[in-house]
């Protein structure tokens, strides 16, 4: 077949090979982000179930209908039962309000309990295999001292004696910390009944997990649940039972897609960029070829069936490529975490086949549309220009691509429209400013040494495909600026919600007399701890003599009771943005106690210094003045309140202390002092729940850093694509230049300024772009406040100029090296 | 000669819009070559001569009158259907040669032969590179070659296709005038061979002589002879 002898014919020389890795590159990346994600996203989903220790649980106030249970057996479901209640724990004369659940032995179908053979104890933690059995009890740790018991010992629940075995470290379900039910205690479903303690008007909780191995089976098999359940149950899913985990997973999804997405388009940068180059060496081929006789269609079809079999074959060698990469990366991330994850499903790898696809018809087609229509005569008449298909119609199927791909990638159309509107916005500014900027390095290149005037002069000779080159650099260091941020701003909100030594355990309810002893004794200690605020609860009624509930207004401070405190000192993530702190502040004439706000509240409310508000704090009254409004870091794991008054403002309300500190892991056997010493304080670890979202987050991370570097490598055959394009013409260049004596050196110099210019103008577009592209990513998709990257103003320019003359020397070396004589004699 | 007419052109007329306005390249031309015959067409440079034999070759059409073509009228055809009468009935020759850089010598030969389909392209293809004095290059890539080697790939790539009528446009005007001289020989002795009509551009008056009549093109005005 000809088409095939012409292919073979084209590879040989070389045209087609940039094309053909361009398209093995696009395939490869997006295979390889597509199949890692999809098993990360499964892993994921997987692994957050496993927070909730099945993928779906049904939560009810009464026992569940026994009739569901074969039927949901029927449809292929696992399935497992656990109730929870609070009751008292007996141990001797010490008894508890204990967290207690009682579960079958399937429990969890997702994630698993940890057990230790010690309390508090750092090392030893492992993972359990089946449940308590009957007549066994596992207990949280704080349950030891609260009972004095030790390991061994039987408790008390209800009617029933059950013997302590194990410390319960960590359980799926694990719950709010803050709606903390007291210290859990894991027993046997089969116990419950012995212990009669589950009477009529008990408040319990029935849950039945489920789970399946197919989505299909879990989606069927909660449609009919929906159906059969009644007003009691309520299904529960990781995204209602876990909300800021879920929150942190989606961000990390989308993340990872937003790097697809700009791989795809660094490939699709490339592959345009070559079809163009491919389109531009073809054209006096095509003339030729139809002087000679070959019609249009003729043309066509051998040209189609050339990219058709360029295009399957890049496919599948990138496909190839794809999985080794996918699995190296998993490899890596498995073993370093070990964490399994699970295998990629079908589609990501038709996605990838797909890509190959949509990248050639949108990406290399319109670039070579006007082949078959380059006028024979061309031969006779060079300076003929074939109808080339309009830019802008070339631009409308790059966005179509970038649409259809992102929409088959990630169904996410926010992020879609701001990366193709921050595309237009780039290519559009470029053109300005390329221009501009291009003629004033000539007013400065004139004034300067012979390297820089040569490589300002090769610029201005190719003004054109300077542009190009400028709009491709913008946008390839576009996308990677933006990546760069985006991991980098998401990283650190990620730690910003878990800062090194932040506080990670609560203590409540600390009786005003318990004060200054505890006070010491952490200070004895010397552990890390925040001041101890007072606290009472109470809903605000008024707003300047108006109901607040009957105000038009939103705010979770209206929903329901909220802590209020008063302190003397800010704490250090606060910030006066209005008003004055106590030091300055004067009470008005109406002589009320000032009270400090928190910015989203006083927004939510509508409150302005000098507003008058009242409280009700258990029925009593409390007014008071807003004095000023605060900022504050929510993330801080520190105690924080929306309304703080003035000091003694609460005294008559016989408030609570709260405090947050930070105890290191080696250090948890402190809480059997504290406790046993003030059994009365409510202590939350914190640190458990962050340790289960620090897992998760550091695989998501480390992912990202990976995903990250494929992208990149993405961004640099990009560059290499518009090096290669102008590479012929500099070699004739070079070669005159060297004939008529002029040394290596100052070629490669003066190649050298030219990619540097090219880049430090890139690089200024280029920030602008992401700077557009990073407002819209974060004012709709990742919901991350805005602000501008000054670092990325300076890094930019010397980034681009460093990376793009670099590889722009790199690809011109072979410029410099053949020897001039041969040069000359190919031109001829 | 057989008396028939391989191009017959009348009154051809080639008018361009410019960003300075109509521009007429070629005024009421008509031109018409027997079979077997040969023809020099010189003139000076800008005289419209490219244009016409561009026109007759079927490569670009007239603003007005109309162009045979092997019995074929040209005017009446569209792209594809001259595709066609240029695949069946012509060949050419280039002052640049146009040989496919990145094609061995004996590919550029089989190239018109294989757009063809025509069965042992690359035997006949070798036939003709032979006849040119090229066996020892058949593997040789264009820019491994001399001028004058390329273009005797080209005058073998042209005779390859045996066809009917030759278009040449200034074949020797990038060679030496010793070379020249060899391509000139070349020429005209396949010519004679294979009885092939031949139109040339030249400003060589060895060249011109060589043809069997010569007209003059002088500002897009024929001055027969
Ligand atoms: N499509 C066109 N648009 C504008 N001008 C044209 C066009 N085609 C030809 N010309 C002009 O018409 C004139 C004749 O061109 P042509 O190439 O036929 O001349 P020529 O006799 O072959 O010259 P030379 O000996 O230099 O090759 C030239 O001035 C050329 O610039
Ligand atoms: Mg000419």
């Amino acid at each position: 077949m000809l088409a095939l002898r012409l292919l073979w014919r084209n590879w040989r020389s070389g045209e087609l090979k940039l094309l053909g890795l361009a398209l093995v590159i696009a395939v490869g990346v997006v295979g390889a982000i597509a199949l890692f994600t999809d098993r990360l996203e499964r892993s994921l989903i997987q692994e957050s179930n496993a927070l909730l220790g099945a993928d779906r649980v049904v939560r009810s106030s009464r026992p569940i209908n026994p009739d569901w249970f074969p039927e949901a057996e029927a449809r292929g479901l696992q399935q497992s039962q656990a109730v929870t209640f609070s009751s008292m724990v007996f141990a001797g004369e010490e008894m508890y309000l204990a967290g207690i659940k009682a579960v079958d032995e399937r429990y969890p179908l997702r994630g698993n309990l940890v057990v230790n053979e010690r309390a508090f104890a750092a090392d030893g933690n492992v993972v359990a295999e089946g449940v308590p059995a009957p007549g066994e009890a596992w207990v949280d740790g704080r349950l030891l001292p609260l009972l004095d018991i030790a390991l061994g010992d039987t408790v008390g629940v209800g009617e029933y004696e059950l013997t302590v075995t194990r410390i319960l470290v960590r359980e799926p379900d694990g719950g709010n910390p803050f709606n903390a039910m007291g210290a859990r205690l894991l027993m046997n479903l089969e116990d419950l009944e012995r212990t009669e303690v589950i009477q009529p008007g008990s408040r319990v909780t029935y849950q039945w997990l489920l789970a399946a191995d197919s989505d299909t089976v879990l989606r069927q098999g909660v449609e009919w649940l929906e159906e059969a359940l009644g007003e009691h149950e309520r299904i529960i899913d990781l995204r209602t039972a876990q909300q800021g985990l879920t929150n942190t997973l989606d961000t990390g999804q989308r993340f990872l897609l937003l790097a697809a997405v700009i791989g795809v388009l660094l490939a699709g940068v490339a592959i345009a960029l070559s079809a163009r180059q491919f389109a531009e060496r073809h054209e006096d081929q095509v003339a030729l070829m139809k002087s000679l006789g070959a019609g249009a269609g003729q043309v066509r079809r051998l040209y189609l069936t050339q990219l058709l079999v360029l295009a399957t074959g890049a496919s599948l060698i990138g496909l190839v490529l794809a999985e080794i990469a996918q699995r190296a990366i998993a490899w890596g991330i498995q073993s370093g975490f070990e964490v399994q994850l699970l295998a990629p499903g079908f589609y990501p790898y038709v996605f990838s086949l797909l890509t190959g696809v949509i990248a050639l018809v949108c990406f290399a087609l319109p670039a070579l549309w006007f082949l078959p229509g380059v006028p024979p005569l061309k031969v006779l008449r060079r300076e003929l220009e074939p109808n080339r298909l309009e830019a802008s119609w070339q631009l409308f199927f790059a966005a179509l691509a970038v649409v259809v791909l992102v929409a088959l990638f990630s169904r996410d159309l926010a992020l879609a429209l701001s990366v193709l509107a921050a595309l237009l916005v780039v290519l559009l500014i470029t053109l300005g400013l390329a221009l501009a900027l291009l003629s004033l390095s000539r007013r400065i290149g004139a004034s300067a040494g012979s390297i820089w005037r040569l490589a300002v002069a090769s610029l201005q000779r190719r003004r054109a495909e300077s542009l190009i080159q400028i709009a491709v650099f913008s946008v390839a260091l576009m996308l990677l600026f933006t990546l760069l941020v985006v991991r980098t701003s998401m990283v650190a909100e990620w730690q910003a919600t878990l800062p090194e030594g932040a506080p990670n355990h609560f203590l409540v309810n600390i009786p005003e007399h318990q004060v200054a002893p505890i006070q010491r004794l952490l200070d004895d200690e010397n552990i890390e701890r925040q001041p101890l605020y007072p606290m009472v609860r109470g809903r605000l009624t008024e707003i300047n003599d108006n109901n607040a509930r009957e105000l038009d207004l939103e705010h979770n401070t209206l929903r329901r009771e909220i802590n209020l405190t008063w302190t003397d000192s800010l704490a250090e993530d606060n910030e006066i943005i209005e008003g004055l702190w106590w030091d300055d502040w004067q009470r008005s004439d109406a002589d009320l106690p000032g009270v400090s706000v928190e910015l989203d509240a006083a927004t939510g409310l509508g409150l302005a210094l000098g507003d008058r508000l009242r409280f009700s704090v258990g029925g009593l009254e409390l007014r008071a003045e807003v004095a000023s409004i605060r900022t504050l870091d929510w993330n801080s794991m520190r105690p924080n309140f929306y309304f703080i008054f003035e000091p003694g403002a609460l005294d008559e309300f016989s408030p609570t202390y709260i405090t947050s500190m930070y105890l290191p892991a080696e250090d948890k056997p402190f809480l059997n002092q504290l406790l046993r010493q003030y059994p009365t304080i409510l202590v939350m670890e914190l640190d458990r729940i962050i340790e289960q979202v620090q897992r998760v987050i550091t695989q998501v991370s480390n992912a990202v850093q990976l995903v990250l570097w494929m992208t990149l490598f993405g961004g640099v055959l990009v560059l290499f694509a518009a090096v290669n394009g102008s590479l012929a013409a500099r070699r004739q260049e070079s070669a005159l230049l060297r004939a008529l004596g002029s040394r290596r050196q100052l070629i490669l110099g003066s190649v050298f300024y030219e990619f540097a210019i090219l880049g430090v103008l890139a690089g200024v577009i280029a920030i602008v772009g992401a700077e557009v592209l990073l407002m819209g990513l974060q004012l709709f998709v990742l919901e991350i406040p805005v602000r501008p990257h000054y670092w990325l103003w300076i890094a930019g320019p010397l980034a681009g100029a460093a990376l793009v003359s670099g590889l722009g020397v790199a690809g011109c070396r072979s410029v410099v090296t053949t020897p001039p004589g041969k040069v000359l004699r190919e031109l001829a | 000669m057989t008396g028939t007419l391989m191009v017959d052109a009348r009154d051809i007329e080639k008018r361009v819009t410019t960003a300075e306005g109509e521009l007429q390249i070629l005024h009421r031309v008509s031109l018409s070559v027997a079979d077997g015959e040969s023809l020099a067409i010189t003139g000076p440079s800008g005289s419209g001569k490219s244009t016409l034999l561009g026109i007759l070759a079927g490569l670009d059409t007239p603003t007005s009158g109309s162009v045979a073509l092997a019995g074929r009228e040209l005017t009446t055809l569209d792209e594809e259907g001259r595709a066609k009468v240029r695949a069946d009935h012509v060949g050419f020759i280039f002052q640049s040669f146009q040989l496919l850089p990145g094609l061995s010598a004996l590919e550029n030969v089989m190239l018109p032969l294989e757009l063809r389909g025509v069965s042992g392209a690359r035997e006949r293809a070798r036939e003709f590179l032979a006849r040119v004095g090229l066996s020892e290059r058949l593997s040789h890539y264009p820019p491994q070659l001399s001028g004058g080697e390329q273009q005797r790939v080209a005058i073998a790539r042209a005779f390859a296709s045996q066809p009917r009528v030759l278009f040449a446009d200034e074949p020797t005007g990038n060679l030496d005038t010793v070379t020249g001289a060899k391509i000139i020989d070349l020429l005209f002795e396949l010519n004679r061979e294979q009885g092939t009509t031949l139109l040339l551009i030249t400003h060589e008056e060895r060249l011109a002589e060589r043809c069997g009549r010569r007209v003059e093109l002088t500002a897009g005005e024929l001055q027969g002879a």
